[in-house]
C-alpha cells in the first residue's frame, strides 16, 4: 500500500469519515473547509496520526499548513521526511 | 413565577422517548441487559441498564455526529426528544435557550480512551479529539452547538446530587430572567472502567432485579441514560406537564423538612443500601412510589423520577412498583392503576454524607 | 432586570505566584514568574513544556490535590472574612466551586492496572469520589447549605462566582464560598500539548510571538455574604459583585467564535445587571491565555465594547489554571481594585497588528472603582463578572 492509500484509510477510520470510502477521496481535494470538510480539531488529530502511523513529528501548525493542503501534498511531505530520515 | 415543564426527552433501559417510558411504567417490567468487563480475569457480564442512541439519526445528520462520543450522543438524544415532545423542534430558533446538564461521572468512555491513547502509543500520541470530548461539559457544548443555543450553558457534577443541584441552577436562571427557556438534562454514560469500579465497590448483584423499597439490603444496578426536560417561564398559554414547585439541596434532614401537604407522593429509593435507612425514615409519612427498577440506581435516577412524576401528574394515574411493592418499613406504597389523589410529587436524592436534594413538581 | 450588588467579604488564593493572596500580589507586582518543566510528574514527550507548579504544597493522603488547593484557599478566605466556626454554624452556608479535573474519574494508574488485567482496587477511585471540590469544603467546615461543583471547563471559576451571587440574592443561603480549584497533572498537560496550544517557552499573552498557554495549578475562593449577615456583624465588604453574564458561542468544541458574539453577549449581560456604563470600567482582567485564537478574538471584542480600557492577563504569572482561572482572576481583580493599580501583563513584548490592542506593559494606576474579569472556555462558554470597589461606608 503506498502512502496515499494508507493515508486515505487512516482518514476514513481515525477521523470517522464514515460516509466516505477511501477510494472516494480525491487526491488533490483540500482537506479542510470545502473539500473533505475537516476543521482545526481534525488538523491537530492529523498531526498525532502522522506521528502514530509514520513516526513523523509535525512540530506546529505552520509546518502542518503546507503539508495538510491535500492527501497528495501530505503523502509527498511524509515520503520526503521518510527519505530524509 | 411559574416554571412549566413543556417537554420531556428520555432514553434509558426502558427504551427511547416518553411513550416507551410510559409503556414501561404501565407494565412495571424492568429490562436490564449487561456491560462486558473484559479484564476481570474471566470476562464478566455485569447486569446493567443500557440506552440506545440510534434514534439520534432522526434528528442529526450522520456527518454532524462524526466526532461525537456516546456521552454526548445520549445528551443530544435527550435534548432533541424533549424539544420534539414540547412541539418546539421545528421552531429552529434556539437563541437565548439556556442549557443545564447534570452528570455525576461525565464522558468516562472518552476519558479513558484519552488515557489509552498515550498508554498505547506514547505521550506524543495523546489524542486531542478524545481530550476535547472528555471534558465534563462536552455534552452541553455539543447540544448548544447543534441546536444553536446561545444562552447560558452550564454543567454541574455533584455525584448523586447532580440532578437537584443542576435543577436549582436552571430554576435560578429562569427566576432571574437569564433565560426564558432552559433545556435541563441528566446524562450518565456506562463505560467499562466505570462498570468495573461499580463491580469492585458493590460486587455482583445478588438479586435479579432491583428491590429499592427493601431499604435494609443492597439491590442497586448500574445504568446509563439521559433524562431531559424543557423548562419555561413564559409560554403561559401552554399547559405542559406540570410545574416546578421547589428545589432544595443541602445537608441534614431536619424533622418535618418534607411538606406532605395534599397527600404528597414521594419517589427516590434507588436500591443503594447506604442510603436505605435515611430514606425509610423520611418515607414513613408520605405515600411513596418507586420506579428506579426501570432505569437503575445511576445519579441520573432523580431526573427519570421527575419524568415519571410529570407523567403521573399529566395522566392523573399511578404506576405499579416494578419490584412488586415489597417494602421493609412502615409506608403506604401507591399501587398501579389508581388516580393519583394529589397534585404534588417529590423526588428525594440522598447521599451517605447526610446530603439531600428534594425536587417537588405540582399539577398545573 | 437589574440585580442588587452582593458583598465580597473574604478572599483567598494559592497558585505558583504564592500560597496566599498577599504573597501572590507581592510576587506579581514584582514581576516575578518562574515557569519550568513539571517536577511532580514525568513524560516521555520529547519536548518539556514549562508549567506553573506550586512548589511547596502537599495534599493530605486520600484527597485530590485539586480539592486540597480549594480547601487551602477557603481557609484563607474565611479567616480574611473574620468568620469563626461558631458563628458559621448558625448560618446557612453554601459552597460553589469550579473545576475541570476535580471530579473526573480520570486516573491513569487505575486505567493502566485495569488494562493489564491487574484488577486494581478502589483506593484511587474512592479518593476521587471523596474529593468533589465543593463537598470537601462543605464537609471540612460542616456547612449544610447548597453545594455545587461547576464543570464548564475554563470558565468554571467565573460561573461558580456568578451562581453563588444568585444564591445570596435569592436567599438560598446566607453566605457562599465560591471559587475554583485545579491541579496540574499528566492528563491536562498531555491534552493541551496534543491540541498544539502549549508554548515551549514562558507564555506570551497578546504578543505577536505567542504560541499558546502554560498550564498552572491553583485554588481560589471568595466569601460572598448577604446584607443581613453583614449588618449583624457590621462587616465591611472588600468588594461587590456587580454583574455576571454568560453566553455560549454554539460554534466549536475547542475554538472561540471568530466574531466573539458569545463574549459580547456575556459582557452586555454583565453590564446590564447594574446598568454599568462601559466607560466606567477601570480595567479588564482578561482571559488572555496566550493561544493565537483566544487572544485575537478577545482583544477585538474588548476594543469594540470597552475601547481604551486598560487590560492585562495575569496568566503570565500563574499559568492557565483551568477551572480555577476565573476564580483566581476574580480574587486578583478585587485586590487590584483595592490597590488602585494593576501589574504589567507578563510575557507581552511585541504588539500584534492582528489584535484589537495591547495590554498594559508596566504597573498602571487607575482612578475608577469598577473592573471586569472574563473567561472563555472549551465548549464555547463565555463568562464575565464585574466587581466594584467597596466604598468607605
Amino acid at each position: 500500500m503506498n502512502t496515499i492509500e494508507k493515508l486515505k484509510k487512516i482518514l476514513v477510520t481515525d477521523l470517522n469519515l464514515e460516509e466516505l470510502t477511501p477510494e472516494e477521496i480525491d487526491d488533490n481535494a483540500p482537506l479542510f473547509g470545502e473539500g473533505l470538510g475537516l476543521d482545526s480539531l481534525d488538523a491537530v488529530e492529523l498531526v498525532v496520526l502522522v506521528q502514530k502511523y509514520f513516526g513523523i513529528e509535525i512540530k506546529d501548525m505552520e509546518e502542518g499548513r503546507t503539508a495538510f493542503q491535500s492527501v497528495s501534498a501530505l503523502a509527498a511531505y511524509i515520503d520526503a521526511r521518510l527519505a530524509a530520515a | 413565577m411559574k416554571i412549566t415543564i413543556l417537554g420531556i426527552g428520555v432514553a434509558g433501559g426502558f427504551g427511547t422517548g416518553v411513550k416507551e417510558m410510559h409503556d414501561a411504567l404501565l407494565s412495571g417490567q424492568g429490562n436490564h441487559s449487561t456491560i462486558l468487563l473484559e479484564n476481570c480475569g474471566e470476562p464478566l457480564a455485569l447486569p446493567a441498564f443500557r440506552a440506545d442512541t440510534s434514534r439520534l439519526k432522526d434528528f442529526v445528520p450522520q456527518k454532524a455526529l462524526r466526532r461525537i462520543d456516546n456521552f454526548s450522543k445520549l445528551g443530544l438524544l435527550g435534548a432533541y426528544l424533549a424539544l420534539e415532545d414540547a412541539g418546539l423542534l421545528a421552531d429552529g430558533c434556539h437563541d437565548q435557550l439556556g442549557v443545564v446538564i447534570a452528570t455525576g461521572y461525565g464522558a468516562t468512555g472518552t476519558t479513558f480512551a484519552f488515557i489509552d491513547s498515550f498508554i498505547n502509543d506514547g505521550d506524543i500520541c495523546a489524542s486531542p479529539t478524545h481530550f476535547a470530548n472528555s471534558v465534563h461539559n462536552s455534552a452541553a457544548a455539543n447540544i448548544s452547538m447543534l441546536l444553536g443555543a446561545t444562552g447560558p450553558c452550564s454543567t454541574i457534577s455533584q455525584f448523586h446530587h447532580s440532578v437537584p443541584s443542576a435543577l436549582q441552577t436552571a430554576s435560578l436562571w429562569l427566576t432571574e430572567g437569564r433565560a426564558d427557556r432552559v433545556l435541563f438534562g441528566a446524562v450518565e454514560e456506562l463505560s467499562e472502567l466505570i462498570g468495573y469500579a461499580w463491580y469492585r465497590q458493590r460486587g455482583y448483584p445478588v438479586h435479579a432485579g432491583m428491590k429499592p423499597l427493601m431499604t435494609g439490603m443492597e439491590s442497586a444496578l448500574i445504568g446509563e441514560g439521559a433524562a431531559f426536560m424543557l423548562l419555561s417561564r413564559r409560554d403561559e398559554e401552554r399547559e405542559g406537564y406540570c410545574q416546578l414547585e421547589q428545589v432544595t439541596t443541602g445537608k441534614g434532614l431536619a424533622p418535618g423538612f418534607l411538606d406532605c401537604a395534599d397527600d404528597l407522593l414521594l419517589l427516590g429509593a434507588d436500591g443503594r443500601q447506604e442510603i436505605g435507612a435515611a430514606y425509610a425514615t423520611v418515607a414513613e409519612h408520605p405515600r411513596i412510589a418507586c420506579f428506579t427498577g426501570l432505569y437503575s440506581s445511576s445519579s441520573a435516577g432523580p431526573a427519570f423520577d421527575l419524568a415519571a412524576a410529570a407523567l403521573m401528574l399529566k395522566n392523573d394515574q399511578t404506576y405499579p412498583d416494578p419490584s412488586g411493592g415489597t417494602c421493609d418499613f412502615q409506608a403506604t406504597v401507591a399501587t398501579g392503576g389508581e388516580i393519583i389523589r394529589t397534585s404534588r410529587i417529590s423526588s428525594l436524592s440522598l447521599s451517605e454524607d447526610n446530603g439531600f436534594g428534594l425536587v417537588t413538581l405540582k399539577r398545573v | 432586570m437589574t440585580f442588587s450588588p452582593v458583598a465580597i467579604t473574604g478572599l483567598g488564593c494559592i497558585c505558583a505566584a504564592g500560597n496566599s493572596l498577599d504573597d501572590c500580589m507581592r510576587s506579581i507586582f514584582s514581576g516575578a514568574r518562574n515557569p519550568a518543566p513539571p517536577l511532580r510528574f514525568s513524560s516521555n514527550h520529547p519536548i518539556r513544556y514549562p508549567v506553573f507548579e506550586i512548589p511547596d504544597f502537599a495534599e493530605p493522603s486520600g484527597m485530590l490535590r485539586t480539592s486540597a488547593l480549594g480547601l487551602h484557599a477557603a481557609r484563607e478566605a474565611l479567616a480574611d472574612a473574620g468568620l469563626e466556626r461558631e458563628f458559621l454554624d448558625t448560618l446557612r452556608v453554601g459552597v460553589c466551586m469550579g473545576t475541570t479535573v476535580g471530579c473526573a474519574m480520570s486516573n491513569e494508574t487505575f486505567c493502566r492496572e485495569y488494562r493489564s488485567g491487574n484488577l486494581p482496587d478502589m483506593t484511587l477511585m474512592e479518593t476521587i469520589l471523596r474529593s468533589n471540590p465543593a463537598s470537601v469544603i462543605a464537609r471540612e467546615f460542616g456547612f449544610y447549605g447548597p453545594c455545587q461543583t461547576i464543570v464548564n471547563a475554563c470558565s468554571s471559576g467565573t460561573d461558580a462566582i456568578g451562581l453563588a451571587a444568585s444564591w445570596i440574592r435569592s436567599g438560598v443561603c446566607d453566605i457562599a464560598l465560591a471559587g475554583g480549584a485545579d491541579e496540574l497533572g499528566r492528563i491536562t498537560y498531555l491534552g493541551f500539548i496534543s491540541l498544539l496550544i502549549s508554548d515551549e517557552n514562558p507564555c506570551r499573552p497578546f504578543d505577536i510571538n505567542r504560541k499558546g498557554l502554560n498550564l498552572g495549578e491553583a485554588g481560589a475562593v471568595l466569601v460572598l455574604e448577604s446584607e443581613k449577615v453583614r449588618s449583624i456583624r457590621r462587616k465591611k465588604a472588600r468588594s461587590f459583585m456587580l454583574g455576571y453574564g454568560s453566553a455560549c458561542d454554539a460554534y466549536h468544541l475547542t475554538a472561540p467564535r471568530p466574531d466573539g458574539a458569545g463574549l459580547k453577549s456575556a459582557i452586555t449581560e454583565a453590564l446590564a445587571c447594574n446598568v454599568i456604563n462601559p466607560s466606567s470600567i477601570a480595567f479588564v482582567n482578561a482571559h488572555g491565555t496566550g493561544t493565537p485564537e483566544n487572544d485575537k478574538v478577545e482583544t477585538r471584542v474588548l476594543a469594540e465594547m470597552l475601547p481604551g480600557v486598560p487590560f492585562l492577563s495575569t496568566k503570565g504569572y500563574t499559568g492557565h489554571t483551568l477551572g480555577a482561572a476565573g476564580a483566581i482572576e476574580a480574587v486578583f481583580t478585587a485586590a487590584c481594585l483595592e490597590l488602585g493599580r494593576i501589574p504589567a501583563s507578563a510575557g507581552f513584548v511585541t504588539p500584534d497588528p492582528e489584535l484589537g490592542g495591547t495590554p498594559v506593559t508596566e504597573i498602571t494606576s487607575f482612578d475608577g472603582t469598577i473592573a471586569l474579569s472574563g473567561s472563555l472556555a472549551f465548549g464555547g462558554n463565555n463568562s464575565v463578572i464585574i466587581l466594584g470597589k467597596a466604598g468607605e461606608s
